[in-house]
């Protein structure tokens, strides 16, 4: 398992994926942050202020939206073997297909854990230089702010690893990647938005992933962080798993 | 090198209402080339996809030295096979696609450069796939196929789209590689791409075995054409057999029914002093255009089964 835990990791740094949504996510992370540091205080902003620990938790909370790219990480993880068909010379090292993808899963576990860090130390950073420069004190261990940073790196962690189970159910590249984004803006936004169903937002992985970073969002009921967490974990399991059992079974031709 | 043999017995597998393999049996003797060949469509991947246990078979079995794929304790050092012409990532080298599977492995990264030296790809090894001739990634493909020094090698189509200079270099390389005791079985739909290079055939269409031995014995059974040139061929023709016939015209005589071998033996016992004996091997691709188009009564040569 060491070995294709490693192999995993070779076939991950030996094309320049992993750097562009390195790069995506710091961009997306410098966008969310940008926007919300410059209108903090703003007239009509409803969000908390940033003086406050709910609002510094929500800035960093904001960060989890890079996770969408290491959804897309994980996804292209396994869609990408078939649509190179390096799937064929991956199962033929590997016979054992359930080997395969656990080999997947606990490398894109460790990869998201890893893109999780990098993407919050830039948002730590980049927040701390913008607030500073208009005068808001942040402070990392304000009340549930480091709870929220754990929590960012967590969700990613989970994400990568729900991509690697999407990936392995929807082989398809192109439909896995754009189900995963249509699911996560549309549906889960709709679901959200709608009052008549937005009660039951907290229990999609979407209002999972917002009560392990502690985010909050007006009229939005939410569970607790380690009630989230254990909830999105939970669906990285299903699909993992579901991915797993589909995996070994399917012909490949 | 101990080989091991190919077996795949009553074979079968459908996908829907296509019947891709149907009740399929043969035997690769341990340490030969066996051409496996059949028009496009016969169910040659499908059959190399079950044996690899890429696909699962809706009936029968496919072994290898007695043990399906899946079974096999380390497979790459067991089976070496080479499917699409394509399974790399473009993005990726040629060597970090190798070392990818050298550390599946656990091979040392070396290994990737060796297997590229024995296919002459040293120097496109850090270029990226996306930038390989088709030919490249043939050899590429070949390169994966050897790095765990298998004694079973597994190739399908190895020759589609390489060049003629690209063809031969496949040839000597499958020779040298059969030279050193491994069982080979590579699969085309063109005869003559592999005629020379094969101990025997394995030839199927739609999914049924059509018939499977040497070369020799497959062109023996559609009356093969021997040509014989010679200064003096009466006592040749003499000592043919009655069933073998004969047609002689100026210098050259061709003879039908017998193989070159045979013919070449009686010659010896006759004291004729030959200049040309070549077997008509344009008669060799029509037989297998016969065999293929219809498919014909299933005969075995060489007898099932067994080991040479």
């Amino acid at each position: 398992m060491i070995r294709l835990v490693r192999g995993e990791f070779r076939k991950l740094f030996t094309t320049k994926l992993w750097l562009w949504m390195l790069l995506g996510g710091i961009a997306m992370t410098a966008m969310f942050l940008g926007f919300t540091i410059a209108f903090d205080g703003a007239e009509g902003n409803p969000q908390p202020p940033l003086s406050t620990p709910e609002g510094q938790r929500n800035l960093f909370g904001s960060v989890s939206g890079a996770g969408v790219l290491a959804l897309i990480l994980g996804i292209i993880a396994v869609t990408g073997e078939f649509r190179h068909q390096t799937v064929t010379p991956t199962f033929l090292a590997t016979p054992h297909r359930g080997r395969v993808v656990i080999g997947k899963l606990i490398t894109y576990a460790l990869a998201g854990i890893g893109y999780g860090a990098v993407v919050l130390a830039f948002a730590i950073g980049f927040a701390f230089v913008f607030t500073s420069a208009r005068g808001i004190d942040l402070s990392l261990s304000a009340d549930g702010v480091p709870e929220a940073l754990a929590g960012v790196v967590a969700g990613i962690a989970v994400y990568t690893v729900l991509g690697v189970g999407v990936g392995a159910l929807v082989r398809n590249q192109i439909a896995a990647i754009v189900g995963a984004l249509v699911y996560l803006f549309v549906i889960e936004a709709f679901v959200a938005a709608l009052p008549t169903i937005r009660d039951y937002y907290q229990y999609f992985p979407g209002g999972a992933n917002a009560a392990l970073t502690g985010t909050s969002q007006p009229g939005v009921e939410l569970l607790s962080p380690w009630q989230g967490g254990l909830l999105l974990l939970a669906y990285g399991v299903v699909f993992a798993t579901a991915g797993t059992r589909l995996a070994v079974r399917r012909d490949v031709s | 090198m101990t080989a091991e043999a190919i077996e795949v017995r009553g074979l079968r597998k459908t996908f829907g209402a296509v019947k891709a393999v149907d009740d399929l049996t043969f035997t690769v003797p341990a340490g030969t080339i066996t051409g496996f060949l059949g028009p496009n469509g016969a169910g040659k991947t499908t059959t190399l996809r079950c044996l690899l246990g890429l696909v699962g078979p809706t009936a029968g079995t496919a072994t290898i030295g007695g043990v399906r794929y899946a079974d096999l304790p380390r497979p790459a050092t067991t089976v070496g096979a080479m499917l699409e012409a394509s399974s790399f990532h473009p993005a990726r080298s040629g060597r970090n696609h190798l070392r990818v599977y050298c550390t599946v492995n656990g091979f040392p990264d070396r290994r990737a450069d060796e297997v590229l030296e024995l296919v002459g790809l040293s120097k496109a090894g850090g270029q990226k796939v996306r930038g390989y001739s088709m030919g490249m990634r043939q050899r590429l493909g070949l390169a994966a196929a050897l790095l765990g020094d298998p004694k079973v090698l597994i190739l399908d189509e190895p020759a589609n789209g390489l060049d003629p200079e690209g063809i031969a270099w496949l040839r000597g390389f499958l020779r040298g590689m059969a030279d050193e005791g491994r069982t080979i079985l590579v699969s085309s739909h063109v005869l003559s791409e592999v005629e020379q290079t094969v101990d025997t055939v394995v030839i199927i269409n739609k999914g049924t075995l059509v018939r499977q031995g040497t070369i020799a014995e497959l062109a023996d059974s559609a009356g093969q054409t021997v040509l014989v040139r010679g200064p003096d061929l009466d006592p040749l023709i003499a000592a043919l057999p009655r069933d073998a016939g004969a047609e002689r015209v100026e210098d050259t005589l061709r003879v039908t029914g017998l193989s070159t071998d045979e013919v070449g033996h009686l010659a010896f016992t006759a004291r004729v002093e030959l200049h040309e004996l070549t077997a008509r091997t344009s008669d060799l691709e029509q037989i297998f255009f016969a065999l293929t188009s219809e498919s014909g009564p299933v005969e075995h040569f060489g007898g099932e089964g067994e080991t040479r």
